[in-house]
């Protein structure tokens, strides 16, 4: 019988999800400067708070959605709990609380990735040098990936740590996926044939899958096929498909290895949202309702929190739940959206 | 070129070429009047280095301690402080022989406090007898009626103990103070090893000193004999306060040394009198706790009723006896001040032996002999008040004006029941590394004694050192710094 402490799953859980969340924001931050490349200095920044639906919190902060000031609020405005360096702050404080589970190399590299980041300065944070300081804070949360891989006990915090670190990459792929809406909502994309090759070949690239996609369809870059590519290849390791597969893989380990049957509520999450995904493949209008679609994948990537919540973390049944301590940003927006 | 091998940069110093440790005993060379050759090939090892490299690398060893989080952290509003303990490189090393003694000394004492505190809590037959006056004990805040009958595993209240001991100018051992409560610290035993042997593995090499790596071990099985009885394998914990406790760092070393969870008060309730932790596959049975709060905090249904940390219900299942919790709730009561000054008649009366490490030698002004001595000697004396903590009420009597000696003769006069008074307490040095060069600083010792059915030392202890220059404060909280500490396999002389 298992007898992690059920504190201790929910600690693992959102410490991976904030490395990833901080991966992510680090890549959308990227994206945008390579958009500034691609289309000789659109320098429109305000997608990025739409896109995150942040208008409120950004408004209070800064007056205007410059270059600059959105590139602070995401990187180092610690009074957005959706920053870079708040993530990485977060993801130590519940790695504090994991410290008794948690090998001293992971302890180590976490507590360098989070020295350096403090150490970023405004200069780090320039347009010049903004790609390169994405690039440290991807290598940063890779390695905290690669040394809990190589060191972390595969015990039961094992799968917690997968799904924390998939149910989040899920949420951002949906949100790379809904880049295009929160542009257009912005104003800031028109529709012509050369814009869409930019703006889908650098969606590729955030997503680490320009390579992969040339492979698999070496003649054209095309919005429709792009989109699936992201969503429902099995092989990419970013897309939703992929996500929900491990997802879907770390329920059943918990149900066998460790006969956490209790998860069962959670399997059926994951099971109809698999379904969806098939249902959503054969739907041939799909790239006009993506927007829609994203929200749905939200949504569900909420509800499946919900349930693991409530059969690991020892949260009780709606109606009298509290918030969770260290409550994801995308999830109260989502809530409110 | 041999010459230029052999040139040395004039301005090039060797660490301990000033040093002099004065009137005080010195843990590297002994006392002014008779010298320890035991350590003189750590001497000639130490001047081998120079100074500007023993800087470099002690800067070193401090930035792995950042690094490694073996800190404290502070709170404030929106940042988390981490600040390291400091760490000094040179090593404080104690003989076999010294060593030997320190551990029976101990042994002793923990021996004497348990029997004491059975005793407290059951016939009282030491305040019968009047060993002890019964209103030291019964009326100390740290008495806890609710554990009056109550038999722990073992009989053993004190699982962790650590005791304070100093060394005088002629190299005697003295104990200055016993906890018993939740003493801290023994993580930098550790610690303090493992960074040694990164950072100075040159410096180590050929002495043969005693391993502090079993301390996890041993702490495990003392738990696990203390286990209420009929548990064959007992799930032990450590109950921590949390992540905002200075002292998380050392809770969490001690849970990976021991191999238990650490759980905080949110992770444990009582049913039916038992305790549970709360697990991803439901209610899992605690058995033995080794407890980081203090008695008030552990209960809001019988002591602080704020408390947020503790268990609602723990001590019904401690009275029932299905948890033990380590140590044992009221231990604070036996490493009182006050009883402090009675350790060494208590030891008589229970083992019927001399203490074989003295307290600081003390009077008990409530007796009619030690309140003449003192009033008669009160500029030569340190003369405390039992009751009160943290320095709050002394006075030092070398230091006095002619008008606090006055005061200080009159309180004794009016309520001499309520002070004891002491010699000025001289402190050992040790060299140690300062922005001045090697330097002399008083340093104290702290061994980590655990006992179930009997008592394991960790070899060595807590060495702490008095970073300023002529402080005898060790404490982290005012400038005090730890050291690596050395205990010799064997002698050489």
């Amino acid at each position: 019988m298992s007898s992690l402490l059920s504190r201790y799953a929910e600690n693992v859980f959102w410490m991976a999800r904030y490395f990833e969340r901080a991966e992510s924001l680090a890549r959308v931050l990227e994206t945008q400067t390579s958009f500034q490349r691609g289309r000789g200095g659109d320098n429109s920044w305000a997608w990025i708070v739409a896109l995150y639906s942040d208008e409120k919190t950004f408004a209070k902060a800064f007056p205007e959605p410059t270059a600059a000031n959105v590139i602070r609020f995401y990187m180092a405005h610690l009074e957005n709990p959706g920053s870079i360096q708040s993530a990485i702050r977060a993801a130590r404080e519940n790695a504090r609380a994991l410290r008794p589970m948690m090998p001293t190399d992971m302890w180590y590299q976490l507590n360098d990735f989070y020295n350096r980041l403090f150490a970023f300065g405004p200069s780090d944070f320039s347009e010049m040098r903004l790609s390169r300081t994405c690039d440290a804070i991807k290598r940063g949360c890779y390695a905290q990936v690669g040394v809990a891989e190589n060191t972390l006990y595969h015990d039961e915090t094992w799968p917690f740590f997968r799904l924390g670190l998939y149910v989040e990459r899920a949420d951002q792929m949906s949100r790379l996926l809904d880049v295009r809406f929160a542009q257009q909502q912005t104003g800031v994309a028109r529709d012509s044939g050369e814009f869409d090759y930019t703006f889908w070949g650098i969606l590729l690239r955030a997503a680490s899958a320009y390579h992969a996609y040339r492979r698999v369809s070496p003649h054209h870059i095309d919005p429709q096929g792009v989109a699936r590519f992201l969503i429902f290849d099995s092989k990419l390791p970013r897309s939703l498909s992929y996500c929900l597969g491990e997802i879907q893989a770390m329920i059943e380990l918990l149900r066998r290895n460790f006969a956490l049957s209790h998860a069962a509520a959670a399997a059926s999450q994951v099971e109809a949202m698999i379904s969806g995904l098939e249902v959503a493949n054969k739907d041939e209008k799909l790239l006009s309702r993506l927007h829609d679609f994203n929200d749905w994948t939200q949504l569900s990537l909420m509800n499946f929190t919900e349930e693991l919540s409530q059969a690991f973390f020892g949260y009780p049944r709606p109606a009298e739940r509290p918030a969770p301590p260290v409550l994801g940003k995308s999830e109260t927006q989502m809530a409110s959206a | 070129m041999a010459t230029i091998t052999a040139l040395k940069n004039p301005a090039t110093v060797a660490p301990l070429d000033s040093y002099n440790s004065g009137h005080y005993y010195c843990e590297l060379i002994g006392s002014r009047d008779e010298r320890n050759h035991n350590l003189t090939a750590l001497w000639h090892r130490l001047q081998q280095l120079e100074l500007e490299q023993l800087r470099e690398r002690s800067e070193d060893a401090e930035r792995e301690l950042f690094t490694l989080g073996i800190t404290f952290t502070v709170y404030s509003d929106r940042t988390a402080i981490d600040r390291i303990l400091p760490f000094d490189v040179i090593p404080r090393v104690i003989t076999a022989t010294d060593w030997r003694k320190i551990d029976r000394g101990v042994k002793q004492r923990i021996k004497a406090l348990n029997l004491f505190l059975w005793d407290v809590y059951h016939d009282r037959k030491i305040l019968k007898d009047g060993v002890v006056p019964a209103d030291l004990v019964l009326g100390n805040e740290n008495y806890r009626p609710e554990m009056v009958g109550y038999d722990p595993p073992c009989k053993t209240y004190i699982h962790i103990g650590g005791t304070d001991i100093i060394r005088d100018p002629r190299g005697d051992f003295l104990v200055l103070e016993d906890n018993g409560r939740t003493p801290s610290g023994v993580s930098y035993v550790v610690e303090n090893r493992h960074l040694m042997q990164r950072a100075f593995p040159d410096l180590m090499q050929g002495f043969a000193i005693e391993s502090v790596s079993e301390y996890g071990s041993q702490l495990a099985d003392k738990l696990m004999e203390v286990a209420p009885a009929g548990i064959v394998s007992p799930q032990v914990v450590l109950l921590s306060p949390g992540v905002f406790n200075s002292a998380y760092f050392e809770h969490v070393f001690l849970a990976r040394e021991i191999g238990i969870p650490l759980v905080e008060g949110r992770d444990l309730f009582v049913e039916n009198d038992c305790v549970f932790m709360k697990t991803v596959s439901g209610p899992k049975p605690v058995h033995v706790i080794y407890r980081r709060l203090n008695d008030d905090f552990m209960d809001p249904e019988v002591f602080n009723p704020e408390s947020l940390l503790g268990v609602k219900g723990i001590m019904r299942a401690v009275r029932k006896g299905t948890v033990t919790l380590a140590n044992a709730i009221g231990t604070g009561v036996a490493d009182d001040k006050a009883v402090y000054a009675y350790l060494p008649r208590i030891i008589r009366y229970y083992l019927n032996e001399d203490p074989i490490i003295p307290n600081v030698h003390t009077h008990i002004c409530r007796e009619a002999d030690a309140l003449q001595y003192t009033l008669e000697n009160l500029d030569k004396l340190v003369v405390k008040p039992v009751g009160e903590s943290g320095g709050y009420g002394i006075c030092v009597g070398p230091k006095a004006t002619k008008a606090e000696l006055d005061l200080c003769r009159d309180q004794l006069k009016a309520k001499p029941s309520n002070y004891i008074s002491q010699p000025m307490i001289e402190l050992s040095v040790s060299p140690t590394l300062t922005d001045d060069g090697v330097e002399p600083r008083h340093v104290d010792l702290r061994p980590f004694a655990v006992t179930g059915e009997d008592t394991w030392l960790l070899p060595g202890g807590l060495t702490r050192v008095a970073l300023r220059k002529g402080s005898i404060v060790v404490n982290s909280s005012q400038g005090g710094g730890t050291k690596d500490t050395w205990v010799l396999k064997e002698d050489f002389a």
